[in-house]
């Protein structure tokens, strides 16, 4: 185990980007603690400004690891075995199990070294008074020292589990997104309604307890949401389900090493068209023939661009069985928020149920357009696919808007099964249609800017694995960190302020325009509108010019 | 075979900094031969074939194919050229068909040729079997011939392969030397660049060797070889083994210390090198026959291509000064062939 450990963390650690994470990562704690810090001859005895700053420092700890976390355990045994090292890895004396944990200690040993480097800033807050060390100091480290090694184990699983470094980190995100907001979901619909006090409830409680932010809620001070809890049952609540979930992710990754990996067959490429009369019948008919994976594609037609077809054929979902599946799910679940918003909380009205599926909307644009889109050129250079795109007469301009047309086309059609949700709601309440129009509006420019601000930050790396973690990180950092300076609204930040900062959110732009609690008071559009439309003419200026200069002789 | 040229460079030069990759390169060819490129790894042949495709800038010189000047007329070249790189470029997740009607759309090759075109590439190159395989399930030598045919779809009229045996086995490395001379009879040329010596001297019309960046030796194999050959591989096979101490003893005797004589008594044979023309071995072996040696073989080890490129590059326990310059070879008459006057 030690030497896999070794050779993971220094892999980490001697990297250009793990300095910048550190030096960044310590610079925007000490900004944060330094705002607040007495410069007057004043003493806070309530420790009310400790308490606003601790809120800020803890939710953004909180962010920050679940976004770096997975990014390194993810891609980890996905890339041995792309390099051709698992197979050196699994020849040698080390037991899958000691690889598995070489590799977790390692992943955890860097966020931990992230998490030390917080300490004088967490120092800081609890000299300034109004902090409990135990109660909240230190069950905030302890759920996220428990969050880095469940993550961890989680990327890890993923990474045995996979075939490409992007599709990893695609997959670790969504089951993390899943793990910390997807499993609130449940208990969060039946609150208040009929549901509350049924067996269900209980069991929707369990699955809450998976996620890391009820606990962190409680530790920076945010008890209200839960009356009636403490932070100590909820740290320990989620403490068992991570440990669970660890031990569950490592024991399946270390019986995946453990079971020949390489063990797998060739794909025998076999197409319907060569079975039998029966069966191509019976296919044709489940799979409406159109939606048949095995089928054997046509010819590229003069009317469409080579690239857009090469793309969304090498791509799992971007065959069209894969989509229509993709499309299908976010029908049923945005018809199911709708129908559960309504009748299960009865405290929702049309506001709350708008809130849900602006939320829902914008998320999905979150986790979906970086992959969609960050790879777009750094997969070529990877895959060495360029050289050859080069060597065809395509013109730059073709070959980006093929790619573009690519992840645009399935988003849209991803959005697109969400919008019977909103008919459903306007059938209810017809004076919404100037609100839905808004939020559709705010959503097709922010599914245009998270597309090309993925392929246009994407385009500036030559992994792909960097370019997805990138990717996800920029448009995190605006559709969430952002709300960071709006939990700190009123006090350390002035309205003005907030509003500034919340200008480029299109999640803040949609839930002040629905008139959400916490954002009626903000007027971001049509600010907002004219923010995101700039992002996404300089990320595609950025992309067109990185493509040119990449078509360029050296 | 008309004798138009379809490449020509002229002091191709290409500088990295301080580092010169390629140095005044001069090298052509004529319609449907092909042309072998070796040297040792790093030597300047992918940079060289890097410029002649588009894909790097040359610092110095020109290079023309089919009158298109490579690095300036691009959109030409890349109808003209079929670059098979030394990596395969795969797509995830493609039917060879797939991957194979996707180039053939970037080419604009029409809709209704373009399903007969990938037909008879895949047919020409023995592939057609993998067309509805998965480009990522196919082994090395599969991947080759997808290359391959890849790269024929747009019908160039000069391919350049980078290392096209490589990872092959010897069935498949046949029957690519089968496709490739196929190709250059239909009047394809051809530059292919290759480790494997035996396998390009086999194929190849013309042979050019680089070594650090500068042109070593440019001709056909024969005038290569008449070339380099500065001393000369003799065998004496004895008829006992009783003789061979005083064969050796003879032919130290009369060519010194220069000759590096091995002897195996076992087999009662004796190697030795000499630069002695043919009246000069006459001699040599009258003077064996009066000492009472009694031969019964007396021959030379004819050169391959292998000792000719270690010749020229040095490699042979030879000085790399010993290597002959482009310029030896030039003055060397060449009818009939390619390279005369590079």
């Amino acid at each position: 185990m030690i030497p896999i450990m070794a050779r993971e963390l220094t892999a980490m650690l001697r990297s250009w980007r793990a300095v910048a994470l550190q030096i960044g990562f310590l610079a925007c704690l000490g900004a944060l603690v330094l705002l607040r810090w007495p410069s007057e001859a004043r003493v806070d005895v309530g420790g009310v400004a400790s308490r606003q700053v601790f809120r800020i420092f803890g939710y953004g700890l909180l962010i920050g690891l679940m976004l770096v976390t997975p990014a390194f355990p993810a891609t980890t045994i996905v890339r041995e075995r792309l390099q051709g090292t698992l197979a050196l890895l699994l020849n040698s004396p080390i037991r899958p199990f000691s690889i598995v944990l070489g590799k977790l200690v390692g992943s955890v040993g860097f966020v931990l070294v992230l998490l030390v480097l917080s300490f004088p800033a967490a120092a800081a807050c609890f000299a300034m008074g109004g902090i409990g060390l135990t109660s909240q100091l230190g069950a905030l480290f302890l759920v996220l020292v428990v969050l880095a090694i469940e993550y961890a184990a989680v990327g890890l699983l993923v990474s045995s589990l996979v075939r490409s470094t992007d599709s990893a980190l695609r997959v670790t995100y969504a089951a993390i997104l899943a793990l910390a907001f997807g499993s609130l979901a449940p208990s969060v619909l039946m609150n208040g309604s009929g549901w509350a006090d049924s067996p269900f409830h209980a069991g929707a409680q369990l699955v809450g307890a998976l996620s890391p932010l009820p606990p962190a809620m409680f530790a920076v001070g945010d008890t209200g949401f839960l009356p009636g809890e403490s932070a100590g049952p909820l740290v320990l609540r989620f403490t068992i389900g991570a440990a669970i979930v660890s031990l569950l992710c490592i024991a399946i990754t270390t019986l995946r090493l453990s079971s020949r990996p390489m063990d797998r067959a060739r794909d025998a490429g076999r197409i319907t068209d060569d079975r039998s009369p029966r069966a191509r019948f019976v296919r044709r008919i489940l799979y409406l023939w159109f939606f048949d994976p095995q089928r054997r594609s046509g010819l590229i037609a003069p009317w469409q661009n080579p690239v857009m077809v090469k793309e969304q054929r090498c791509r799992p979902l971007g065959r069209a069985n894969w989509m229509m599946r993709l499309i299908g799910t976010y029908f049923v679940l945005s018809l199911l928020l709708v129908l559960g918003a309504t009748t299960l909380s009865q405290s929702a009205g049309v506001t709350g149920v708008l809130s849900a599926i602006a939320v829902m909307q914008v998320s999905l644009i979150v986790l979906l357009a970086p992959s969609l889109a960050s790879g777009l050129i750094s997969s070529e250079r990877e895959s060495k696919g360029w050289q050859l795109l080069q060597m065809t007469p395509l013109s730059a301009a073709t070959i980006v808007t093929g790619k573009l047309l690519s992840a645009l086309f399935p988003l849209a059609f991803v959005m697109l099964a969400t919008l019977p949700a909103y008919i459903a709601l306007l059938a209810l309440d017809p004076s919404q249609l100037r609100t839905a129009l808004s939020i559709q509006i705010t959503l097709i420019i922010f599914a245009f800017m998270a597309v090309l601000l993925s392929a246009g930050v994407g385009s500036l790396f030559r992994q792909t694995a960097g370019a997805t973690a990138v990717a996800y990180s920029v448009i995190a950092a605006i559709c969430v960190g952002t709300l960071f300076i709006w939990l700190g609204r009123d006090a350390p930040f002035t309205q003005q302020f907030v509003e500034r900062v919340l200008t480029p959110n299109p999640l803040a732009t949609m839930l002040s325009i629905i008139g959400t609690p916490g954002f009626a008071d903000y007027r971001l559009i049509p600010a907002n509108w004219y923010v995101m439309a700039a992002i996404t003419v300089s990320s595609g200026t950025l992309l067109l010019l990185q493509v040119a200069k990449l078509g360029r002789p050296r | 075979m008309s004798s138009e040229l379809v490449l020509s460079t002229s002091d191709l030069t290409k500088v990295y900094g301080t580092f010169t990759a390629l140095d005044g390169l001069s090298i052509s060819l004529e319609r449907g031969r092909i042309l072998g490129f070796i040297g040792p790894n790093g030597a300047g042949k992918t940079t060289t074939i890097k410029i002649l495709v588009g894909l790097v800038k040359a610092t110095r010189g020109n290079a023309s194919i089919c009158g298109a000047v490579c690095g300036q007329d691009t959109a030409r070249i890349k109808r003209l050229v079929g670059y098979m790189p030394d990596v395969f470029g795969s797509y995830d997740n493609m039917r060879v068909f797939e991957y194979l009607d996707f180039f053939g759309a970037a080419f604009g090759i029409p809709r209704r040729d373009r399903k007969r075109r990938i037909d008879a590439c895949l047919e020409l190159t023995g592939a057609a079997r993998m067309k509805d395989l998965f480009v990522e399930s196919l082994s090395h030598g599969m991947k080759q011939r997808v290359a391959l045919t890849r790269t024929l779809l747009h019908e160039p009229q000069m391919l350049i392969l980078d290392e096209p045996a490589n990872g092959l086995d010897p069935q498949a490395r046949v029957e690519m030397r089968q496709v490739l001379l196929e190709l250059a009879r239909r009047g394809t040329s051809l530059i292919v660049t290759s480790h494997i010596l035996p396998e390009l001297a086999r194929i190849c019309d013309t042979v050019a060797i680089i070594t650090g960046g500068k042109l070593r030796a440019f001709g056909s194999l024969d005038q290569i070889m008449r070339t380099v050959r500065h001393s000369r591989i003799l065998e004496v096979v004895l008829a006992d083994r009783a003789g061979v101490s005083q064969a050796a003893t003879v032919i130290a005797r009369e060519l010194g210390n220069q000759a590096a004589i091995s002897q195996s008594e076992a087999s009662a044979e004796l190697r030795f090198t000499t630069d002695r023309d043919d009246s000069g071995l006459s001699a040599l072996l009258a003077r064996l026959l009066d000492a009472g040696v009694r031969v019964a073989q007396f021959r030379e080890i004819p050169m391959d291509l292998e000792d000719a490129f270690l010749s020229v590059t040095g490699q042979s326990g030879a000085k790399p000064s010993d290597a002959p310059s482009v310029t030896q070879i030039a003055r060397e008459p060449q009818p009939g062939r390619v390279g005369a006057g590079a």
